[in-house]
């Protein structure tokens, strides 16, 4: 949150209408993605009760357990899913990205789970959990797509985790990055609420359609949680019938009952999701999005021929804390990269660092192009430019920036006044020491913006190693490595 | 009779007080700024009928998959003589083998009153606290009392407290799950600053009968499923920090007169019930009154207050309604209108607006900036 | 609906019935219980039409359902079996769980319930009428109805009252005694040992792997040697106290509290 973000808000407020939070898309989008409505079953850590899942908005597949507190149907519930889930991961390591270069393969594409909101991502988290340790053999034996769903899911939500990822997405989430709405941002995590603000139906404005959208009749929850005047008057005799049903007929209709129940339910958020997918589309891409989806499918590829060597890691339960406290800090780094990024795609992210003082835009007004610096052992091509600007500038000198419209040059501040900037440059000028190619140096009177480097080189965080372990965290790990073990597949699951 | 409760008891109407239990009192801490909702709820009104007669209804409700999980939970771990808690409670709590004393205080004889269990609680307890070692262990369904503003609050929790050690634990039955060590934080939490309604209540009771405070232990022991089985795993919860915010928030409660004075004085919630039990208090009238004391709405509310929905109908156009974060990011400016009027320069700023209005034309000009020509 | 066709018959159903839930689930957000009885039960009527309807429609010659197999023992029978086994009060949970481990049979938990009322009511109708009766537990200190505590009328009272500590007896010796009976089984009998397990998860130092009935029969027996003196005089004291107090129905069914007070206040 900041002032930009709370100002939108208050224009979103008064125009009734959401306002955009940025001038390009920085989520990639994926051609098929796999749109994902799960339910689960109130009270219950981990049942699923229902879900909805495809990649064609016409043709959703839906996949409802008759009774959730049943283990076997339970499992018989994932294993379905999990033929859904896999057929569209294995489709999407069919083909190899030519265009790459270099040595490393890298799949073409990569899949891509959209869930309507946070709690469908912690559904994926705890699917995942309760199906990663099963086994096809043993005792309470699954279907073997069983745990490899679950391998599939917990990398699906450790992901998520990583800003710029676009393997595991929330919808809620990815239309507040992009849309500010004249409501609170608790209110956001509804998501038919949110694309009422964005996206109001018919001549609504922003309010009303989420007024509308806040009744759970007209519009049911995005879930995994159910309503519970539904859980109360509807589905609860619903599963009830199913579970008294005396034969075969009675059972089948019972179970059309049922279906038909929670596919009311459901049906609503799985439209919502796919109409939030071509609103999406509609903005262009921002710059560096494609640069990120290749880092997903590196990870991806990765991982799918890991697990398809049986070399892929094992996913503990827990992390130890060694290993917790460096992947923290590898995802403070990439928050940075990402931030970094996207302000250079998008002048109303940049705006942020504007007004916080870490970049600044302004006219040139004074430039020297040709000025070599002959302290070093080798004359170089140092230019200065002047940078006249009314931001509240906030940088010492010696700080990089890069300017999005020269993103091969660096910057770098030599001094800082009330009133203007001097930036000396290097690279980016062609190959002359003596004068800088056409148009590579800023002349006076360009209008020019100034921000955060993407790639600063920040060194990683030390950390001991993992016999090193403080005992306040714990000491070290036991020595054992950890592997999945029978006594993970017997946890009792009830 | 004392005159707040008095003018308390003429302000909620005709009808008896809403009664109050954990979770309740509990919600009482969420939102302590607020001075409508103290009133209310120090008078004891039915928040969600009278948000019902102001056509805001409030969708509270609870799933039936939710309750009839919890209670078989419960059961599961009270079960032949609590046989699973007693184990955690070894396991855990180092409690010795010869105490498994376990006393059912959920009905005396067949009355199941709530001043007969209150008594017999008391009477059990003060037997544990004043004798030997021997004396009792595990009481089951205790029932406790709070008072809240001149009434006595009947809490029944469905918990045991078990006496270990010279002192009094009260131990918490919850059914969501602990998977890998970790749990809901907000369930987690909302079932901590219960826990400290129960343990501020036995501390009453204790105190009553002589007993210091420290007789009932501020870790209170959270008993909740492990991962996905339905084996029970034992938590130490330490509830000091929800009990001080507790012990505030009910003192509050007591100290209303300064809001009442400033009050008209036949001011009433009362929703004039038929004989049919059908409001017929006319809802403009209902709303005149409910306005004349001042809401402190916030979008948390929407999740734990009856008058959530009204409130924030009537907080439209304010910063405070688009969250705390969005308020204090436009410098705490009250109003929708006025932040934008500073944006755009069309208002002159007020004595002390002066930074933020300068920020805000920045950002509004950055803004401006950047999205001119983009649809 | 003489006037319609079944299949619009069956749509017209739908629609009501959606509509109805509509209805009734607006009524339940809102509180009204009033209006949402009312619609419950119009809607539940709806349902039972639209069932009837799809039966018609179907107009299949569906199989006969097969008869429900009836339980050879009455349910009476099935809890003395059960608590005889035991040997000690136990709550209906327990006493299911043991009938299904060790008997043929389903022991239905609906009909549970009834039954106590329905033991009493016999016993009044013709007191020692039957050979046993199945009543509640009597707990010690005020000698009324524990609760959710089976006994068999045939126990000396000494059996049938509980105090504090009698719960956590009782478990011990229900433990010994289902390892006793598991021990008799075969090694595939698979529900009884599960049972077993279960007791002895709460048993210290029974809950680990590779424990056989007799050894948790020996543990359960060596917590038992800690409770059992002072349970015993707790109990012993109480069915004295009963046998000077309560007669007839009230030594079986139990004391009520008002009943209780008269008493003392005439001692």
């Amino acid at each position: 949150m900041s002032i930009l973000t709370a100002l939108a808000r208050a224009e979103a407020v008064e125009s009734g209408r959401a306002q955009p939070l940025t001038t390009v898309r920085h989520t990639h989008v994926a051609e098929r993605p796999l749109v994902l409505v799960p339910l689960s079953l109130a009270g219950e850590a981990a049942a699923p009760l229902a879900a909805i899942v495809g990649t064609d908005p016409g043709e959703p597949r839906l996949l409802v357990v008759a009774n959730p507190r049943d283990r076997t149907q339970r499992f018989d519930f994932v294993a379905e899913l999990a033929r859904v889930v896999l057929s569209y991961v294995d489709g999407c390591a069919r083909s190899v990205d030519t265009g790459a270069g270099g040595t490393k393969l890298r799949y073409a594409e990569a899949p891509q789970v959209i869930v309507p909101n946070r709690g469908g991502v912690e559904f994926v988290r705890l699917l995942g959990r309760s199906t990663r340790f099963r086994r096809p053999f043993g005792p309470y034996p699954v279907h073997r797509t069983v745990p490899i769903l679950g391998q599939w899911l917990t990398f699906l939500r450790e992901r998520a985790d990583h800003p710029g990822s676009s393997m595991l997405l929330a919808m809620t989430s990815v239309l507040s990055e992009h849309w500010a709405t004249g409501q609170s941002g608790l209110e956001d995590a509804n998501l038919a609420a949110l694309l009422g603000w964005i996206d109001p139906p018919g001549d609504l404005d922003g309010a009303g359609a989420a007024a509308l959208a806040e009744d759970p009749l007209r519009s049911p929850p995005a879930g995994p949680s159910t309503d519970p005047t539904f859980d109360n008057e509807i589905l609860a005799p619903a599963l009830a019938a199913v579970a008294r049903s005396i034969d075969d007929f009675a059972r089948e209709r019972a179970l059309a009952a049922l279906t038909a129940a929670v596919a009311d339910q459901m049906r609503p958020t799985w439209d919502l999701t796919w109409q939030a997918v071509r609103l999406l589309r509609t903005r262009p891409a921002g710059a560096s999005v494609e640069t990120r989806w290749a880092m997903d499918r590196d990870v991806f590829t990765m991982y799918h021929m890991a697990l398809a060597e049986g070399t892929a890691l094992p996913q503990p339960r827990r992390d130890s804390a060694v290993a917790a406290a460096g992947r923290l800090d590898r995802l403070e780094r990439e928050q940075a990269r990402y931030d970094a990024q996207r302000a250079l795609d998008d002048p109303l992210v940049m705006a942020e660092f504007r007004l916080s003082g870490e970049a600044f835009t302004g006219t040139v007004v004074a430039a020297s192009p040709n000025r070599v610096d002959t302290s070093g052992k080798k004359a170089a091509l140092r230019p200065h430019i002047t940078v006249q600007t009314d931001d509240p500038v906030r940088l010492e000198p010696g700080a990089h920036l890069v300017s999005p419209a020269r993103l091969a040059q660096q910057a770098t501040v030599v001094s800082v006044s009330s009133v203007d900037v001097v930036l000396e440059l290097s690279k980016g000028m062609g190959r002359s020491t003596k004068q800088p190619a056409p148009g590579s140096v800023p002349e006076v009177g360009d209008r020019v913006t100034y921000g955060p480097v993407t790639d600063a080189y920040q060194p990683p965080g030390r950390f001991p190693s993992r016999d090193d372990t403080p005992w306040t965290h714990g000491g070290p790990p036991p020595v054992i490595e950890y592997h999945a073990s029978d006594n993970d597949a017997v946890e009792d699951w009830s | 009779m004392d005159p707040l409760v008095d003018r308390l008891d003429r302000i909620r109407g005709t009808v008896a007080p809403r009664n109050h239990n954990a979770r309740t009192i509990a919600a009482l801490t969420s939102n302590p700024g607020c001075g409508r909702r103290g009133l209310m709820d120090a008078a004891g009104v039915n928040k969600g009928a009278v948000a019902g007669q102001l056509g805001f209804p409030a969708g509270f409700g609870q799933s039936r998959f939710a309750i009839a999980r919890g209670n078989a939970f419960e059961a599961q771990v009270k079960a032949d003589g609590a046989a699973e808690l007693l184990q955690l409670l070894r396991d855990r709590l180092g409690l010795a083998i010869p105490e498994v004393a376990y006393d059912d205080l959920s009905n005396v004889g067949g009355n199941a009153s709530r001043e007969v269990r209150y008594a017999r609680t008391k009477a059990l307890l003060a037997r544990a606290a004043s004798e030997r070692d021997d004396a009792g262990t595990l009481f089951d369904h205790p029932m406790l009392r709070l008072e809240i503003a001149g009434y006595y609050a009947y809490l029944e929790p469905d918990l045991i407290a078990f006496r270990a050690g010279g002192k009094f634990h009260v131990v918490e039955i919850k059914s969501f799950a602990v998977i890998d060590g970790q749990a809901d934080p907000g369930k987690t939490a909302a079932a901590a600053t219960q826990s400290a309604v129960y343990v501020m209540a036995m501390r009453e009771l204790l105190a009553e009968l002589g007993h210091p405070p420290e007789s009932v232990s501020h870790d209170v022991v959270l008993v909740c499923p492990e991962n996905f089985a339905n084996r029970p795993t034992a938590t130490l919860v330490d509830v000091r920090k929800q009990l001080t915010v507790l012990r505030r928030q009910l003192s509050r409660l007591t100290r209303l007169e300064s809001i009442l004075d400033a009050l008209p004085a036949g001011l009433s919630f009362d929703l004039a019930y038929d004989s049919d039990q059908q409001a017929t208090r006319p809802a403009d009238e209902l709303r005149k009154a409910v306005s004349t004391i001042d809401a402190r709405y916030s979008p948390d509310c929407l999740g734990t207050c009856e008058m959530a929905f009204f409130c924030r109908d009537e907080s439209a156009g304010s910063t405070s309604a688009l969250g705390r974060s969005v308020r204090d990011d436009l410098g705490g400016v009250e109003s929708i209108g006025t932040v934008l009027g500073l944006a755009r320069g069309t208002l002159t700023p007020g004595a002390g607006q002066e930074e933020i209005a300068g920020l805000l034309r920045f950002a509004h000009k950055l803004r401006t900036e950047c999205l001119d020509g983009i649809g | 609906m003489p006037f319609v066709s079944e299949p619009i018959h069956i749509e017209l159903l739908e629609r009501r019935i959606d509509r109805l839930r509509g209805e009734l689930r607006r009524a339940a957000t809102t509180g009204d219980r009033t209006m949402a009885r009312a619609l419950r039960a119009e809607l539940r009527q709806a349902e039972h039409a639209w069932d009837d309807a799809l039966a018609d429609l179907e107009d299949q010659a569906r199989p006969a359902p097969q008869p429900v197999h009836k339980p050879m023992l009455s349910i009476r029978e099935q809890v003395h079996h059960a608590l005889t086994l035991l040997t000690v009060p136990a709550a209906p949970k327990l006493i299911i769980a043991v009938h299904d481990a060790f008997f043929p049979g389903e022991l239905v938990a609906a009909r549970l319930t009834s039954l106590r009322r329905d033991e009493e009511r016999s016993f009044r109708v013709q007191p020692f009428g039957r050979p046993y009766y199945l009543c509640p537990a009597l707990t010690a200190d005020l000698l009324s109805p524990a609760r959710g505590l089976l006994a068999l009328s045939t126990w000396p009272l000494e059996i049938r009252v509980v105090g504090p500590l009698s719960a956590r007896v009782d478990f011990l010796i229900g433990a010994i005694k289902v390892a006793q009976r598991v021990a008799q089984l075969p090694e595939d009998a698979h529900d009884a040992q599960r049972l077993l397990w279960r007791f002895a998860a709460s048993i210290p130092g029974a809950g680990s792997a590779g424990i056989t009935p007799s050894s948790v029969a020996e543990l359960a027996q060596a917590e038992l040697d800690v409770h059992l003196e002072a349970d015993t005089a707790d109990r012993t004291a109480a069915a004295s106290r009963a046998q000077e107090r309560l007669d007839g129905s009230e030594a079986l069914f139990g004391a009520r509290l008002q009943r209780l007070r008269r008493t003392a206040s005439t001692t």
